[in-house]
């Protein structure tokens, strides 16, 4: 099979264009730090009382490091009470410069977790816990927002995150 | 000219280049019809829900409902299964079969499993469309019908009859061509069936994983037989299938692009070998990336989301060299019909003929489908984009665009082939083809925009409290793209009925088939076994780990069944 020379340029330029973006993609999570959502560790949805879970919320693990426990369910997250009442989209606060770490999980069907102009987005499947973490650097209110197909309610599942 | 196919010599069959033979025409012209009644009910979803999810639109029109299937996520699901499954594989079988015969000259092996395939996959289409019409709420589960939202049992048979009358088809196909090659011995098929021959090989290895899904977990479930299912194992297993069902849809337009569009531009095709490289590399890396859908799952691990990435990048490669020898094809198109200097051509194209300008369109707005689909598989970036309406852009220059116009380009000469009457109005089909490439171009550039603003994919966004005012802007376009694909989509339907019963000029124009394989091309890469066992190997050291870890041994599955209007079964 004999390739044409023009092509071996192109297929030389394709070669490099992917391996530039390998490289970035290994300095992404090497240098800069950004990881995928990675397995922490299954639970039952059937015996949620048992676990973290129980009672949603968020605690302050020192410093300005935070972790919000939140079970979302057909169609609103429980953030505990203090972000508001039960069933209705709850409101998290957190001060500029938060590093929070979000354990979230479903007590039903898959929901999602994403967040507004901030790199977080998880899938919420029943059995499993997902987590991720990010830092708030600016105020702002950013919607949290239900972004895997749930139900009849799906449109109106959305919680509320005010950085100040 | 009509003659009845003889199937006990078919090596002697002799095809007339203008006309069809009758149980050709039959099965084929089948196949074709009820991919056009799927897209049918498929294609005016779509428009429909851009406009309800227009907060602008809705403001002016507040009664509006989308009509038909007017809830909502019935309308996403309505659209979502006839386009992606029932339209493609009934089109794709169909154009294959015609391809198959034509490539070959000879008949397809069994006319018996033909109709099979046909039947099966005929009431799989019925059973779908009466379940989520009777039952809106509780059946709309979407395409992708992720455990443990539960659709009543008849819309999985439903979607089972699919897969395995696709399956009766292949299998079909590939006893034709082993008939074939048996009596043709050391001799390379076409180009066209070697394509189809890799095709239908991933689909029956990648569909194996949604059977079980659909047969292991959803159907005894929605059945009542078991009460608890594993969410992050039914996705596993629908993803090891979902991405290389992207390959199914997009090989036979890869065939038309390669084996028939230099003809059709007026040229030939650059390298045969090449192409041949591109279609094995498809069938080796289109399972082995499936995780890129995955990579927000809390079930599946970093190295595997990593691995993974790394072979979609891989996978990647068949289409850069698609675009270097169809570009290269093209220009020898353009220089023989006059084109001069650098780029005279591009100018010297055949714009004005319905069924290359369709092609040339999808090709121009897969590159831009290209691209983005880049940005979703880097796992980083992903995380942006992830379930926004991002993803809807992106899958509507891909299948929305490169794939279903190609096949309304194919569509364009092989319905008139069916008919034995000529295309019922060229400038229709011109109109058609331009407003698709706008509309298209419009919409999804726009449901991007509206994901980078936060806008999730697939909810009911007319009814949402949630969406900033840039992003409300950016769905207001996307009202406007739906509304010039309706108009497009009109005019397809003119086209198709105008063709079927008004036109009344005979067919003058010869399908463009290559009968004969390339001599040259090298024997290893026809070498099936060889290829299937690459496959499988890859697949399994790619998915292995996924699958074992998705896996609870230790306590099994616990997740109990639920209705999408939020009834928990008991």
């Amino acid at each position: 099979m004999v390739l044409n020379r023009l092509e071996k340029y192109w297929l030389t330029a394709v070669a490099v264009a992917l391996g530039a973006y390998t490289a970035a993609l290994i300095a992404g999570a090497l240098v800069f730090g950004i990881h995928l959502p990675s397995p922490v560790g299954r639970i039952d949805p059937q015996k949620l009382d048992s676990t973290a879970f129980a009672q949603p919320g968020i605690h302050n693990i020192g410093g300005n490091r935070y972790e919000a426990y939140i079970l979302a369910k057909m169609w609103a997250y429980d953030a505990g009470p203090d972000a508001g009442p039960v069933g209705a989209p709850p409101t998290l606060r957190f001060p500029v410069g938060s590093e929070v770490t979000f354990y979230v999980t479903s007590k039903d069907v898959i929901h999602g977790f994403y967040i507004e102009e901030h790199s977080l987005s998880l899938e919420v499947v029943p059995g499993q816990i997902a987590r991720g973490t990010i830092n708030f650097n600016r105020p702002g209110t950013f919607h949290i927002i239900c972004h895997e197909f749930c139900g009849a309610g799906h449109q109106i599942m959305y919680g509320q995150i005010v950085i100040e | 000219m009509q003659a009845t196919l003889n199937t006990t010599e078919p090596g002697k069959v002799t095809f007339p280049a203008l006309d069809m033979l009758r149980s050709e025409r039959n099965m084929i012209g089948a196949h074709i019809v009820m991919s056009l009644i799927a897209l049918t009910f498929g294609i005016f979803m779509g428009p429909f829900q851009a406009f309800h999810r227009s907060p602008a639109f809705m403001a002016s029109f507040a009664e509006f409902q989308i009509p038909v299937f007017s809830y909502y996520y019935q309308a996403v699901t309505v659209h979502g299964v006839m386009n992606a499954l029932f339209f493609t594989t009934f089109f794709i079988i169909g154009f294959t079969y015609y391809v198959t015969q034509r490539s070959l000259q000879r008949a397809i092996k069994s006319v018996f499993l033909g109709w099979l395939g046909f039947g099966l996959m005929l009431v799989g289409l019925v059973l779908c469309v009466v379940t989520v019409s009777a039952d809106p709420q509780d059946a709309s589960v979407l395409y992708t019908f992720y455990p443990p939202l539960i659709a009543p049992p008849t819309y999985y048979i439903g979607l089972v009859l699919l897969i395995v009358g696709s399956w009766v088809a292949t299998a079909n196909v590939f006893i034709t061509y082993l008939e074939w090659r048996k009596e043709h011995k050391g001799e390379r098929s076409p180009l066209a069936v070697f394509a189809t021959i890799s095709n239908f090989i991933m689909w029956d290895i990648a569909t194996i994983a949604v059977a079980i899904e659909v047969l292991g977990m959803l159907l005894p479930a929605s059945l009542g037989l078991i009460k608890v299912t594993d969410p992050q194992l039914g996705r596993v297993l629908f993803w090891f299938f979902g991405h290389p069902l992207v390959y199914f849809w997009l090989v036979p337009a890869y065939i038309s692009w390669y084996t028939m569009l230099p003809k059709q531009a007026g040229g030939k095709l650059f390298s045969d070998n090449l192409a041949r490289v591109a279609f094995i590399m498809l069938l080796v890396f289109s399972i082995p990336v499936g995780v890129h859908h995955l990579f927000a799952d809390p079930g599946v691990s970093e190295v595997s989301k990593f691995i993974q990435t790394i072979l979609t990048l891989i996978v990647a490669v068949p289409s850069f060299m698609t675009a270097f020898n169809i570009g290269a094809s093209l220009e020898y198109a353009g220089r023989q019909n006059g084109g001069k200097g650098l780029l005279g051509w591009i100018w010297k194209q055949k714009w004005n003929d319905p069924v290359v300008a369709a092609q040339l369109i999808a090709m121009l707005v897969f590159a831009t489908g290209g691209m983005s689909g880049m940005i979703n598989a880097s796992a980083q970036l992903n995380i942006a984009v992830h379930n926004t309406s991002w993803v809807t852009g992106h899958f509507h220059t891909t299948l929305g665009t490169a794939v279903t116009l190609t096949f309304i380009g194919i569509l364009y000469w092989l319905l008139p082939m069916i008919r034995g009457r000529k295309l019922f109005s060229t400038k229709a089909a011109l109109w058609q083809v331009y407003s698709w490439g706008i509309g298209m171009t419009i919409f999804a550039a726009s449901m991007g925009q509206a994901g980078l603003e936060g806008a999730p994919r697939r909810a009911d966004l007319g009814n949402s409290p949630y969406l900033t005012d840039l992003a409300k802007n950016w769905l207001n376009l996307t009202a406007i793209g739906g509304a010039i694909l309706l108009v497009s989509s009109i005019l397809l339907f003119v086209n198709i009925i105008g063709t079927i019963f008004f036109s009344k000029q005979p067919v003058v124009e010869g399908a463009p088939i290559e009968t004969r394989g390339n001599p040259n091309a090298p024997a290893i890469l026809e070498r099936w076994s060889f290829w299937i066992a690459v496959t499988v190997v890859l697949a399994i050291f790619a998915w292995g780990p996924v699958f074992v870890q998705a896996i609870d041994f230790n306590n099994g599955w616990n997740v109990l069944r639920y209705l999408p209007s939020g009834l928990q079964l008991k």
